[in-house]
């Protein structure tokens, strides 16, 4: 196998990595928002499921997570499975970001000094208009660092989806070189995975020059 | 200074990339190949759901319908290191057992559940396709019965969940059927295979005697495996250590880097290494 074939072969894999990867942050991002607002509810019981859901979703394997959203529906309600492969790797990857996502928005918004309610309110600013125009651009700005580690670590983590044989581009790294017995894909991959990454982390730090309005 | 940065990782690359290039081209005396002893044979079968008499029934008629026609001879061509081990025969199989073409339901889709890193059985070809014996074997069937056709690559630890889940109507993949005759419907045996022992040249491991204090290597979840851990594991007990591997493609990296003395493997895995070892 040639170089090219074998880059061409990968593309697909490629490709797939990044469809799980903008996905998952497409529903992860919103729905971690969603957590952590249930997380600092003042209503008791909907606070300590949301911390019991936190404490699964960041205290167990993320594999095993994906085995069970994918396996889950026969093994408990002996539903057939046939085509809900990538829905199930989408749905384990969006749960368990956001519960990472939450906690972070969580900090982000409990490191604003309450200084800055008590101004806003003075000013006659209303909740609303309070926590959009006050609070969340210092949120934002918080927290960005902490979202990017994040995103880098999903970039990596995409390769968890060979547990659900789900071809991205480590599995078929894997099965390349088993097949042309050389380790050359899995090097092509870790190039992949490099220049996925920089291209995160200088998109995060456009993002983060542009919060930086103050300095 | 981002430039720079830039400039010194792309050269850090290049330079990684031409050091794989060259390592794999440089060839060196050293050969491999298989002691005589072995460790034991087993039989290649297609696995069907607990139950599934009738779809394995069916698949199995197929298979000798293409043995018959010599499709199943046309498609070991391909193989040269299995061909030595297919098991059937046009002479072995009656005119009365065989399927009819076309005799399938149209409808029906075909789920061939394999692993896709398992050469020669089932894995990305040459081309960058899926292929393999099997996965030619079974999209014949297919075509011969008028089935539709759906491969179904899945992680080989998580097989069975994928059969018993439906994911899968089968798993065909250089399936051993020995030590599992219980928990599956079988269809036709097609394929024996060898479990073996391959060291280099210069080893001088000559005899399975020579193993005791020597470093083994396996792929997790194979036949050669499950002996060592099972029927054979008065053997593994005289090694200095049985080393587990993900894949024997990095079993054979550690062999030729001098890491591990043997590897334990089927014996047409083995000669695919070998084969593919001696191509480059």
């Amino acid at each position: 196998m040639t170089l090219s074939t074998m880059f061409l072969t990968m593309l697909p894999g490629m490709l797939r990595t990044i469809a799980i990867f903008v996905l998952t942050l497409v529903f992860s991002l919103p729905l971690g928002m969603v957590v952590m607002m249930l997380r600092k509810s003042r209503i008791g019981i909907v606070q300590i499921l949301t911390k019991i859901f936190i404490a699964v979703m960041r205290g167990t394997p993320l594999m095993l997570q994906l085995l069970v959203w994918y396996f889950g529906p026969y093994y408990l309600f002996r539903m057939p499975i046939g085509g809900y492969r990538f829905t199930a790797i989408i749905l384990g990857f969006s749960l368990n970001y956001a519960a990472y996502f939450a906690e972070i928005y969580r900090a982000g918004i409990e490191a604003i000094p309450v200084g800055q309610y008590e101004a806003a309110d003075v000013l006659g600013y209303s909740k609303a208009q309070t926590f959009f125009k006050i609070i969340l651009p210092q949120v934002i700005k918080t927290i960005l660092p902490a979202v990017t580690n994040e995103v880098i670590t999903l970039v990596k983590d995409t390769s968890l989806a060979f547990a659900l044989a789900y071809s991205e581009v480590f599995s078929i790294a894997k099965q390349i070189s088993s097949s042309q017995t050389s380790f050359m894909p899995f090097l092509i991959a870790g190039v992949f995975y490099f220049v996925a990454n920089y291209a995160v982390a200088f998109g995060m730090e456009a993002v983060e020059q542009m919060f930086k309005y103050y300095d | 200074m981002k430039r720079i940065l830039c400039t010194i990782l792309t050269l850090a690359c290049s330079v990684v990339l031409t050091a794989c290039g060259a390592s794999s081209t440089s060839s060196e005396a050293v050969t491999y190949g298989f002691l005589d002893e072995t460790l034991g044979t087993e039989n290649y079968a297609i696995g069907f759901r607990l139950g599934d008499e009738e779809l394995a029934e069916t698949v199995s008629a197929a298979v000798k319908a293409l043995v018959k026609n010599g499709t199943y001879a046309s498609i070991a061509e391909n193989y040269p290191d299995i061909k030595d081990y297919l098991s059937l025969s046009p002479e072995d199989i009656s005119d009365d057992e065989i399927a009819q073409p076309g005799s399938g339901d149209p409808n029906y889709t075909f789920k061939h559940g394999f692993d896709l890193d398992y050469p020669p059985y089932s894995y990305l070809n040459d081309a960058g396709e899926v292929g393999g014996f099997d996965v030619e074997m079974a999209q014949a069937v297919c075509e011969y019965l008028g089935w539709k056709y759906e491969p179904v690559p899945f992680n080989w630890d998580f097989k069975d969940a994928e059969l018993n889940a439906g994911s899968c109507d089968c798993i065909w993949s250089g399936f051993t059927k020995e030590g599992r005759e219980d928990m599956y419907t079988w269809g036709i045996t097609y394929s024996t295979n060898t479990q073996m022992i391959m060291v280099a040249s210069n080893s001088g491991i000559k005899t399975l005697a020579d193993l005791a204090g020597k470093t083994v290597g396996v792929q997790i979840s194979t036949s050669a495996a499950d002996m060592l851990e099972g029927d054979r594991a008065d053997l593994a007990a005289t090694f200095n250590e049985l080393k587990v591997y993900e894949t024997y493609t990095v079993a054979f990296n550690d062999l030729k880097a001098g890491a591990i003395d043997a590897i334990a493997i089927d014996v047409t895995a083995g000669s695919y290494l070998i084969a593919n070892e001696n191509k480059q």
